[in-house]
């Protein structure tokens, strides 16, 4: 279940964020999760969930982008994207779509990104 | 009143791990130790890999053991009188590089020159959590099927050295390790993959080969 530590660490991230920008609650969370992370996205949803209860983050939306595979190929030298089937969990074989090789460099879709935070906070203009 | 802003945060969880990562290696570097971390499925055979390489290998070796709960396999390394720590995880299937780091502090990294930390047994969850290690050498064997390798890629990708163990009940369990070698060598051509068993001694000598030329590079 490494999803619990990656969202502990989401939601000390957003909620560091927070208190520094002096915020009432978050409202929204937008988490980009890369397809070849071993994290399921529903999991962590709950995850985070789960441990923003009673917290800033207690009402927020949680938000799930996935972030598509980038590969250099070391045979054919294909650099790009490399499609995805759609599997409700994200461990796919990765082959280049080029040459079918597998001597590959990852080079997008390992990341877990908090992205941005939506938060509400007084308005001290009013 | 209220108002609602947009805060760009753009922090990589993994990225944090991989600084701790890199913090440990220097660490690690400035004792001049050398890390390995084992990982591989329970069961596969990693804490007596380990604990023939501390009888076989000719260094002043220390032991990092992760465990879920219990300190079964630190108790087991204690009794080959090397320094240990045994790290538990609680209910995580990782280790992570902040646990590592912690364990540091009870070393003895001074007067060490090679570190086995073996990983909690688990395929999926350690990959992508880099320690500090300076090779990773994942541990397999016939007794998971001889398809363990195309079920589980991702840890093979980033592995420096494979060892397919228990081959001598590779007939008796119904499994063919070349595939299982064939399939880590598709998936990442520059690995170094060895067929092992620690019942017949078979392999050893090449992982303790290979580990020290890691160590020379």
């Amino acid at each position: 279940m490494h999803e619990l530590s990656m969202a502990d660490a989401i939601v000390k991230t957003a909620i560091e964020v927070a208190e520094k920008n002096d915020a009432q609650q978050i409202t929204e969370v937008t988490i980009e999760i890369g397809e070849l992370t071993l994290l399921n996205p529903e999991q962590l949803k709950f995850m985070v969930g789960v441990l923003s209860e009673n917290t800033l983050l207690e009402e927020a939306e949680i938000i799930i982008e996935a972030i598509p595979i980038q590969i250099n190929c070391k045979s054919c030298n294909y650099e790009g994207p490399v499609p995805s089937d759609d599997l409700d969990h994200f461990v796919p074989i990765v082959n280049c779509p080029e040459c079918e090789g597998q001597d590959l460099e990852i080079t997008k879709g390992r990341e877990c990104n908090v992205k941005t935070i939506k938060i509400e906070k007084e308005d001290e203009d009013a | 009143m209220h108002k609602i802003a947009e805060i760009e945060i753009q922090h990589d969880i993994m990225v944090a791990n991989k600084k701790l990562a890199k913090r440990n290696q220097r660490i690690l570097d400035k004792s001049d130790v050398f890390a390995v971390d084992v990982l591989g499925a329970i069961g596969s055979g990693k804490t007596s890999l380990i604990e023939t390489l501390i009888e076989k290998m000719d260094y002043k070796i220390g032991v990092i053991a992760g465990d879920v709960i219990s300190r079964f396999d630190a108790g087991r390394f204690e009794n080959h009188n090397v320094p240990v720590v045994g790290l538990n995880t609680g209910k995580e299937c990782h280790l992570d590089a902040h646990l590592v780091e912690h364990a540091f502090g009870d070393l003895p990294l001074d007067d060490m020159e090679l570190l086995f930390i073996e990983n909690v047994g688990n395929l999926i969850c350690p990959v992508d959590f880099d320690l500090g290690s300076h090779i990773r050498m994942v541990v397999i064997s016939v007794s998971e099927g001889d398809d363990t390798v195309e079920k589980h890629p991702l840890i093979f990708k980033d592995a420096d050295i494979v060892v397919i163990n228990k081959v001598d009940i590779a007939e008796a369990v119904g499994a063919d390790e070349n595939k299982m070698v064939n399939d880590v060598l598709i998936l990442n051509p520059d690995v170094v993959v060895i067929k092992s068993s620690l019942k017949t001694g078979e392999g050893i000598d090449e992982i303790i080969g290979n580990i020290e030329n890691f160590m020379k590079e």
